[in-house]
């Protein structure tokens, strides 16, 4: 059951990593670096719990927004010039964070045991929960508070005013201009945001793992990121759960018995989807095929 | 006074081993650029698929002990055709405007060529024979490592031969042509998806040698080289000025002088992250790069 449990929370984590690249990739820009939010929030809110010896939910939250500001300080220039200058300049701050936190060495005494990032070993010894004696189910329940509270805000803000201003940029940043939408204070926005749902997604990791290293967020884990939302689609937030569940449920699950080859398979099918179904598996024309068929489209038995 | 001219002699001797290994990062940028000028997209399989050509080359030595200058043909060979099919796979029939699918397809050929290195390898590193190690030139306080002097030359004959190609042949000409209008191209007869392939072996072919390269220079072939060959191709790129092959030569040699003065001033463990500075430094105070145009194409 543990076990299980067990990846219930990392589906919840996932989710909001995918969220992250989510919320960016509906302004049309793609960003490798979600490894490097979600990196620099779990190493600070493990240190904020282990070292300070802050409350898990403060922790989290200062995680977050650090990551958030390192998102906005890295997406202000890059986003300024082009669309695929994001992906190097974001694929070079993700090393980057990798590098720092492989060089990051503070160590503290507590009790009689030393704490804190301890370079190539990692950072051991992030055990809030088991300290406060939290179970399964209730680290299960937390984690998945703030992926309802983020999807049902994302929820929310696409069908506001927000949501059109990002899609309108992603769509058409021209047209999006000419009606007087500011493009790169969107894109930073949009960059921002994510950062800090990657930053959450990062402390809840580091503490539902109690171990972190630098070999955690590698590009693997930051084109995970970005492979959910395009699997799932942009068409909503629910595309990028289905394809958490899909990938870490069904596929890394279920392709267990493949042993290494399983990584192999994993490019494969990138690439064989992207061939497939360039705009995501579940598109637009695909949620609506899916909608009329589980009688959710209203349209599609009146209209003919 | 004694002690400034030692270190003066160091710094500058650094600098000069870094400027000529730099050369390869300048070949993998180049390729990088070409193919960016050509489709105006990313394909994040290059450096990868470049040192997959070396792997190759190394086999050609290993088991049929080729030739020292064998290797270096075998290798670019192979990179060229795993260039055509990365081009087929990943970009011929995805639709051209999409540029986030055709770069996240060619993300999975990444995960894929280096998954299969693993797999071939076991994940350990191969040695990878060195050229003229032997050859050590003194020229004052100086001295020029030969393997280095070597891998240098090959770059610059490489690099000419490339330019020879797209300047002064009908090849080239279409592949120019496709860079600058796609469309102007098509209308002149010219089959875009043939050259965008050729671009792509063309770019193989030198990426091969560019992986030969840094093998030959750093000793080893390892799976640990291909994230950071990728990532210093990209800020390579980025640097030089998106598109621009003169820019990409000159950011190549810049990254590889700075990148052995960090070496010498902050060690091997921190070298790399001065290197992913570097970028943010020129996104800054000059986004479009040492060479780039101004124009905003995406």
């Amino acid at each position: 059951m543990a076990y299980y449990l067990g990846l219930v929370q990392l589906i919840g984590i996932h989710t909001l990593l995918g969220l992250s690249a989510y919320i960016l990739m509906l302004t049309g820009q793609l960003s490798l670096g979600q490894a490097g939010f979600f990196a620099i929030g779990a190493y600070s809110a493990g240190i904020l719990t282990v070292i300070f010896q802050l409350p898990i939910l403060p922790a989290l939250f200062i995680g977050a927004l650090i990551a958030a500001f390192f998102a906005f300080l890295v997406g202000f220039p890059a986003l300024r010039v082009k669309g695929l200058m994001l992906v190097v300049a974001t694929i070079a701050f993700s090393e980057f964070v990798r590098l720092f936190f492989f060089n990051l060495s503070w160590r503290v005494p507590r009790g009689d045991i030393v704490v804190g990032p301890d370079s190539t070993n990692g950072f051991r010894e992030i055990r809030y929960f088991v300290a406060n004696g939290w179970s399964a189910w209730e680290i299960t329940a937390f984690v998945w508070v703030f992926v309802v509270l983020v999807m049902a805000l994302l929820w929310w803000s696409d069908r506001s005013r927000t949501g059109s201003v990002l899609r309108a940029v992603g769509e058409d940043e021209l047209a999006a201009q000419s009606v007087g939408v500011n493009l790169t204070a969107v894109k930073v926005a949009a960059m921002t945001a994510g950062g800090f749902i990657a930053g959450i997604g990062g402390g809840l990791y580091a503490h539902t793992a109690t171990y972190v290293d630098h070999l955690t967020f590698t590009v693997l884990l930051a084109t995970f990121a970005i492979a959910y939302p395009i699997l799932g689609g942009l068409s909503s937030v629910f595309g990028t759960l289905v394809a958490v569940i899909f990938i870490q449920g069904v596929l890394v699950e279920g392709l267990r018995f493949l042993g290494d080859w399983r990584n192999i398979v994993f490019g494969l099918m990138i690439i064989a989807a992207m061939n497939l179904k360039p705009s995501g598996l579940f598109d637009a024309p695909t949620a609506r095929i899916l909608k009329r068929a589980i009688g959710l489209d209203e349209r599609g038995k009146t209209g003919a | 006074m004694g002690d400034f001219w030692f270190e003066f002699v160091d710094i500058t001797q650094i600098v000069g081993d870094g400027l000529l290994f730099g050369a390869t990062y300048a070949l993998i940028g180049i390729g990088f650029s070409l193919i960016f000028g050509a489709m105006g997209k990313l394909n994040m399989t290059y450096a990868a698929a470049s040192l997959a050509g070396a792997y190759v080359g190394l086999a050609a030595f290993t088991f049929v002990d080729a030739p020292a200058l064998a290797v270096f043909l075998v290798s670019a060979l192979a990179s060229g055709l795993i260039g055509f099919v990365v081009y087929v796979a990943c970009f011929r029939f995805i639709p051209i405007n999409n540029h986030l699918a055709a770069l996240m397809a060619s993300v999975g050929a990444l995960f894929f060529v280096d998954e299969i290195i693993i797999h071939t390898t076991d994940g350990s590193p191969l040695t990878f024979p060195a050229m003229f190690d032997y050859v050590m030139l003194e020229l004052g306080p100086y001295g020029v490592r030969g393997d280095l002097l070597f891998v240098f030359a090959v770059c610059i004959i490489s690099t000419v031969g490339l330019l020879y190609v797209l300047y002064r042949s009908r090849l080239g000409l279409a592949t120019r042509a496709v860079s600058q209008q796609d469309v102007a191209a098509r209308l002149c007869g010219i089959d875009v998806h043939r050259t965008n392939a050729v671009t792509f072996v063309l770019a193989g072919l030198l990426g091969g040698i560019a992986g030969a390269m840094t093998a030959a220079a750093v000793g080893v072939l390892s799976p640990l080289i291909t994230i950071p060959l990728t990532v210093k191709g990209l800020i390579v790129t980025v640097i030089g000025g998106l598109g621009s092959i003169p820019g990409a030569i000159a950011a190549g040699l810049l990254v590889g002088g700075l990148e052995n003065v960090f070496l010498y001033f902050r060690g091997v463990n921190e070298r790399d992250m001065y290197v992913l500075l570097l970028l943010f430094v020129f996104l800054v105070f000059r986004p479009h790069g040492i060479f780039g145009s101004a124009i905003n194409r995406d």
